[in-house]
């Protein structure tokens, strides 16, 4: 082995301690092997995302416990125990916040990645499962942030929850039997609170983590895709490991990504509504930003009717996410370059473009409600 | 043919030494490069290209021993092992061990017989252990999702409340709940009662009693053709949002739900918007008095058909 240390060196206790487990479970060369990656092409910023997100997971992680402290699931306490850790609790306010703009973080981030893949033709052969998998984690990302929403028991809290079951209620044949059993009765109340709790700390945290591990493994049993142009001699004159130069940009984008959360925690604290009751007031409801377009989607005129809102609440998304599974397996091309793949690079700008618009048309049809 | 290790290397005119190393490219997994030792100087390192051919033990180049030995010395700290670095598959590609690496197969494990047999059991006492359980957990998770209505009446305020005809009006109540185990509790509920006109009356009930039946069919109440005060369901037909009596800049005094912006008018039929159905008219008794009660009722929404779910 190259890093053998010269026999005139005084070892420290530091190095006895890394010698000895070493001596046992092979440390030293498990380290080698998860940091001696070549990455084809070499490091870009382009790769970052992946490693944030586990960063951005391992944070909300970290804060979701810490909030549990003092957060009670009860229809009657989670509205005040949830104030109660935004202005009595020291740094209450902080991690709270820190934990809210982190989700907003991890879905920016999973379209990102989603978003590079794609356009690198990352998902092609070999590459299938991982995309499969990152699809089913995309899933979770979404589920965290649907019952996450709810927890805080205000109206907004309250109204999206309200008509997200009632979306669900729409799939065919197990409808009616999903939304009752996600609400744990008829309508929204301590069963549904009880419910969402479960899934948001405990179900979905271990399907993530599952799942994420086996993104991790299959990802590291094909090797990173690299660059989509280049000669095999280009690729090979700038291929470097893992570490340090890709850990270096990844960190500095982690750290980036921390002080913005941390900036929005301070400037943009989380303010909660009214407690939640089945009478809105004059609340609006909306559902978190991420879900816009698919809520402004729905206010469409061809979407009206019982039809229509089954084509633009379940059809259109459910085929979307079905074309998004089938993509590596229908696109045999081995092509990888974004712009010798026009369909490709036309579908993801028209998707993203649609997303954007419906997004700010439903922010400026805001304020035409007041 | 790929080179093996040990094998011998022969230059175009003599014997020159042995393959003690071989060099794989990370990317293309192909063997880029040998490194061979030779008798009485450094060991060097030769790129493939100067191979002319590779036999089963025999590895001869192009070039005379002389030529050879113009190739750089192997410098190995230039490399790092395949054991230390992390590429995938690499042994798919490579067949350059001397030989196999052996160890004893235990002498219980010698011809066991049914091997499948047992792989199977395995897999069926493993299903004895989770098909059981499917059940009972299914049903511990449903225990909430489906409860009797309660068909009581609620007294939600008084009709001297109504200021215009045909003007929607919102009564707020609070209805008690009871959920599993925990004591009970109220939650704020609220309906748009409606004095409509004949006009109005007649869009609503089409010129018929409006009866409420139970699961079983049996009739609850029936919502008198000619009694001028409506109350609607104050949940949205749409997705179940809340709808508020609004001005609307075209189409005057609505119902309108903030949410999809589904529109109604004082009949509660669809003016607009994406709603696959008028508002839900509930059960609705007038007292002398003029105290407004209510059968709570709330329908699933979305579906061009009322579906009670409370």
């Amino acid at each position: 082995m190259s890093h053998t240390p010269s026999p005139n060196t005084q070892t420290t206790i530091v190095e006895e301690i890394i010698d000895f487990i070493d001596e046992r479970v092979g440390l030293k060369l498990l380290v080698a092997k998860m940091l001696n990656e070549p990455v084809p092409g070499g490091s870009r910023w382009a790769y970052v995302f992946g490693s944030l997100l586990l960063f951005i997971f391992i944070m909300q992680a970290i804060t979701g416990v810490l909030l549990m402290f003092y957060y009670v699931p009860t229809a009657d306490h989670a509205y005040a125990s949830t104030q109660y850790i935004l202005h009595d609790v020291d740094y209450g306010w902080f991690l709270l916040g820190y934990h809210f703009w982190g989700s907003t973080a991890m879905v920016i981030c999973v379209f990102a990645h989603m978003s590079q893949v794609f356009l690198w033709g990352a998902y092609k052969k070999p590459r299938e499962l991982i995309w499969l998998v990152g699809l089913a984690l995309f899933g979770i990302v979404m589920g965290f942030g649907f019952t996450g929403y709810l927890l805080p028991w205000d109206q907004r809290a309250y109204w999206a929850t309200t008509v997200g079951v009632e979306i669900m209620d729409k799939t065919p044949l197990i409808g009616d039997f999903l939304a009752r059993f996600l609400k744990g009765g008829a309508t929204p109340g301590q069963m549904t609170l009880s419910r969402f709790f479960v899934i948001h700390v405990m179900v979905l945290p271990a399907a993530l983590m599952g799942l994420a591990g086996l993104h991790l493994f299959l990802f590291r049993s094909a090797g990173p895709a690299g660059p989509f142009r280049g000669t095999p001699e280009e690729l090979k004159a700038k291929t470097d490991y893992f570490f340090p130069r890709q850990i270096w940009k990844d960190i500095v984008g982690m750290a980036t990504v921390f002080a913005c959360i941390c900036a929005l925690a301070f400037w943009e604290p989380v303010v909660l509504l009214d407690e939640a009751t089945p009478d809105p007031g004059d609340y609006h409801p909306e559902p978190e930003w991420y879900f816009l377009f698919l809520f402004q989607l729905l206010r469409l005129k061809m979407f009206s009717g019982e039809f229509g809102q089954f084509v633009g609440a379940m059809l259109l998304p459910g085929a979307f996410l079905g074309l998004l599974a089938v993509l590596p397996f229908i696109d045999k091309d081995p092509e990888r370059n974004i712009f010798k793949r026009p369909v490709a690079l036309i579908g993801w700008v028209v998707v993203m473009a649609a997303i954007l618009i419906f997004t700010i048309s439903a922010i400026i049809n805001r304020e035409f409600l007041d | 043919m790929q080179p093996k290790l040990k094998s011998k290397v022969r230059g175009a005119d003599q014997e020159i030494g042995e393959v003690i190393k071989v060099i794989v490219d990370p990317l293309s997994h192909e063997i880029s490069d040998l490194v061979v030792s030779v008798s009485g100087t450094e060991d060097r390192q030769v790129p493939m290209c100067a191979v002319e051919t590779v036999t089963d033990g025999l590895v001869e180049l192009r070039m005379s021993r002389a030529d050879f030995l113009e190739f750089a010395p192997f410098k190995r700290e230039d490399y790092v092992t395949t054991h230390e670095v992390e590429i995938p598959h690499l042994e798919d590609h490579l067949d350059v061990t001397p030989g196999e690496v052996l160890v004893p197969f235990p002498e219980l494990e010698r011809n066991v017989k049914r091997r499948t047999f047992f792989t199977n059991l395995t897999h069926v006492i493993g299903l004895f252990i989770g098909l059981p359980l499917a059940f009972p957990v299914l049903k511990y998770l449903m225990k909430p999702m489906y409860s009797p209505f309660d068909n009581g009446w609620l007294k939600i305020g008084n009709v001297g409340k109504i200021k215009a005809d045909d003007a929607g009006t919102q009564f707020k109540y609070k209805r008690k709940v009871k959920e599993a185990y925990l004591p009970e509790a109220e939650i704020e509920k609220n309906v748009w009662v409606l004095k409509a006109t004949p006009a109005v009356l007649e869009k609503v009930y089409q010129g018929k009693d409006m009866e409420f039946r139970d699961a079983l069919g049996k009739t609850i109440w029936t919502n008198k053709k000619d009694v001028p005060y409506i109350a609607f369901s104050g949940k949205c037909p749409h997705l179940g949002c809340g709808f508020k009596w609004r001005q609307h800049k075209v189409l005057g005094q609505v119902f309108l739900c903030p949410c999809h912006l589904s529109i109604y008018d004082a009949s509660g039929k669809v003016l607009d918007g994406p709603a696959p159905r008028p508002l839900d008219p509930l059960p609705i008794q007038i007292s002398a008095s003029g105290e407004v009660q209510i059968i709570d009722m709330e329908f699933k929404a979305g579906t061009k058909s009322q579906t009670r779910i409370v």
